[in-house]
């Protein structure tokens, strides 16, 4: 017995430290909000996100950062997803880290949920205010009612000061001035800890005498009227008396106080406004789509056809918040974050200016880590195996024209 | 000679040990229903008594009242048939809401940092005070449950307006308005909670205008009831002393 005894001290002395070791030298933050494991379909064909800005990579506390961009609501909307007829525009943290000021879309103010239409492109606005120190990653995210967070690039946001220092000032419409960080606070804890305190006394009035065993036994010997007193019924009797009395008292206190409330606002807005519909100069045919698992590449055949009057180069493949750029063509200058982006990533057979009114026949290549980093050649494994995303043109001045792509996905395992 | 007599040897012996049963039996019982009682609560009223934007006048005050009158009323069965104890409703209230304050103090503030003042949970003790004196006073199962329960039903909403009350106080915002409670949950950003699954002002209710928490109060008063009811045969289920006569 003794040898059994002296085993298990030993083996949970050497559990105990284990996990001490295991805790204290190596304990990494999680920082990710799951955008790798998010199908990859529902990335391609829900929400593009692209012209995105984050205006600051390092803020104090109380400072701004706005995140502005468009997104568009791709026509090929999956039927295993439901529509966006309910709709958050969200900002994907690790917790109020920063909180949300402001957020647009169209220009409207949307604390509440919104009705998107498909095929539609809408610019957006998110202004934070930092209130946390540490590095951050900072998401744009679109909640979709039946359809879950779908989320777009994020970025590294460090915040510097201490979280002492955070306002949240706000002035009612009846004239005061708050700070929601500690509004209400004390009349909170006071209430709670009062009634607390009511409840305990109560409970203590009947626990100073015998609470078991002794009650149990009267109670089995047919004696249980003897364990209420007569004194025991008037006290029972203050005590919901004074219950009554203090809740109307304190209803009627509240209502002096704040005599003008409203209820919770709610219900989803309508009437978003998209950005002017312009149908792209440039229209493309996907031929074919092979996805190259070992070289973590993608293959298009495509088809462009030049409806415009300038002569255009492919510069840009976007698909699932990743960039696949052709650096001869389009640089990226806005500091998009590193991983998703590609800057070499595009190879066109033949990127020599396509002639307004030419048809040319090309093969593209989009080939990067990410593929396998985002996961997105998991869209092999998806029920519906399309590929989607959109390609960007432009001309010798810099104009850009937008076309959509959205077609069956062959996988090449050779 | 039985076996209680065997046990101790005086009576300030026995007196000792029974005290001491108390004490070990009310910390035991304390915690017990404060893990499950909050467990239950979690999983049925969950959001609603999470966040103060979803503290309405319609739903919370229907829900919460409903899905929390269970334990106090299985509770309130076990100790009164077995102890003549007329405490198990508050008792059940007080041990859930120190679950609640250790899950909103350490969990939302202290590891996340959500504003105390955005997910303080509900006040529970008056209703449950009138469950408690009402048995008492009565001493019958069926009143409680007509009289008590429906008291604990409609004393939620006045019983926790002093502290929702300065969060409904109205606010112009970027050209909106909203209550500063709408304004925390707009603030505060819940990366995981879109606006879309706040329920709260859905209903047909519209016909009492900006009277519906009385309404709602009633039913969820009438519904309390009901629930009541069936609550206390869980008690009378588990208060069961058939294993003691066995023995």
């Amino acid at each position: 017995m003794k040898l059994l005894k002296d085993r298990i001290a030993k083996w949970s002395m050497v559990s105990l430290l284990t996990a001490f070791a295991a805790t204290s030298f190596y304990a990494p933050n999680a920082a990710a909000h799951g955008e790798k494991s998010q199908a990859a379909f529902m990335r391609m064909r829900t929400i593009h996100w692209y012209d995105l800005k984050w205006s600051k990579e390092v803020v104090k506390i109380n400072d701004t950062v706005e995140i502005t961009g468009k997104f568009h609501v791709f026509e090929g909307w999956p039927e295993t997803v439901d529509a966006p007829e309910s709709a958050f525009l969200n900002i994907g943290i690790p917790g109020p880290v920063f909180i949300r000021k402001e957020s647009y879309i169209g220009g409207q103010l949307v604390p509440r949920s919104v009705r998107l239409e498909i095929g539609k492109t809408y610019d957006f606005k998110v202004v934070l205010k930092a209130r946390r120190p540490g590095d951050w990653h900072v998401h744009t995210m679109m909640n979709v009612e039946g359809g879950g967070p779908i989320i777009g690039p994020g970025k590294w946001i460090t915040i510097e000061g201490s979280m002492s220092e955070f306002r949240n000032p706000l002035t009612t419409l009846t004239g005061q001035t708050i700070d929601l960080e500690n509004y209400n606070l004390e009349n909170t804890y006071f209430w709670h800890a009062f009634w607390y305190v009511f409840g305990l006394a109560w409970i203590l009035y009947w626990v100073r005498r015998p609470v078991f065993l002794p009650r149990f036994l009267m109670v089995n010997a047919g004696r249980a009227d003897e364990l209420v007193s007569g004194t025991d019924r008037k006290i029972g009797m203050a005590f919901a008396a004074a219950t009554l009395v203090i809740v109307v008292f304190a209803m009627s206190t509240a209502n002096s106080k704040y005599p003008i409330t409203i209820p919770l606002q709610a219900g989803t807005m309508r009437g978003m406004k998209p950005l002017a519909d312009e149908k792209s100069a440039v229209a493309v045919k996907v031929e074919d789509a092979t996805y190259r698992v070992p070289g973590r590449a993608m293959r298009m055949k495509l088809t462009i056809t030049n409806n415009g009057n300038k002569a255009v180069r492919l510069g840009e493949f976007y698909t699932a918040s990743v960039r696949f750029l052709d650096s001869d063509v389009y640089k990226d200058t806005t500091g998009y974050p590193e991983d998703l982006l590609a800057e070499d990533g595009l190879e066109v057979s033949d990127n020599s200016p396509i002639a307004p009114g030419e048809t040319r026949t090309v093969e593209v290549q989009a080939s990067d880590a990410a593929w396998e980093v985002y996961r997105l050649a998991d869209i092999i494994y998806d029920p519906d195996s399309r590929f989607a995303g959109l390609l960007f043109f432009f001309d010798a001045d810099g104009n850009r024209q937008i076309s959509q792509v959205d077609a069956p996905l062959i996988p090449s395992f050779m | 000679m039985s076996a209680l007599n065997s046990a101790v040897r005086s009576h300030a012996e026995a007196v000792s040990v029974s005290r001491t049963i108390d004490y070990l039996g009310l910390f035991i019982f304390f915690f017990v229903v404060c893990g499950s009682y909050h467990i239950h609560a979690m999983l049925t009223m969950g959001d609603w008594d999470f966040w103060s934007d979803w503290k309405d006048r319609r739903l919370w005050v229907t829900v919460t009242p409903i899905v929390l009158v269970t334990f106090p009323a299985a509770v309130q069965y076990f100790l009164w048939e077995r102890f003549r104890q007329p405490w198990g409703a508050t008792v059940c209230v007080l041990s859930l809401l120190f679950g609640e304050w250790v899950n909103r103090y350490f969990n939302f503030w202290g590891w996340t940092y959500f504003p105390v003042n955005f997910c303080f949970p509900a006040i529970l003790v008056p209703g449950a005070i009138l469950l408690d004196t009402v048995l008492l006073l009565s001493g019958s199962y069926l009143f409680t449950a007509i009289v008590g329960a429906m008291g604990w039903g409609l004393i939620f909403y006045p019983g926790n307006w002093p502290i929702i009350a300065p969060l409904h106080v109205p606010v112009e915002y970027n050209g909106m308005l909203m209550s500063i409670a709408d304004i925390q949950g707009y603030n505060y950003v819940r990366t995981g909670t879109p606006e879309y699954i706040r329920m709260v002002e859905k209903g047909t209710l519209r016909t009492f205008g900006k009277d519906v928490a009385p309404v709602s109060a009633f039913f969820s008063a009438f519904m309390s009831i009901l629930i009541y009811f069936m609550w206390h045969f869980v008690g009378r289920w588990f208060a069961t002393v058939r294993f003691i006569k066995q023995s």
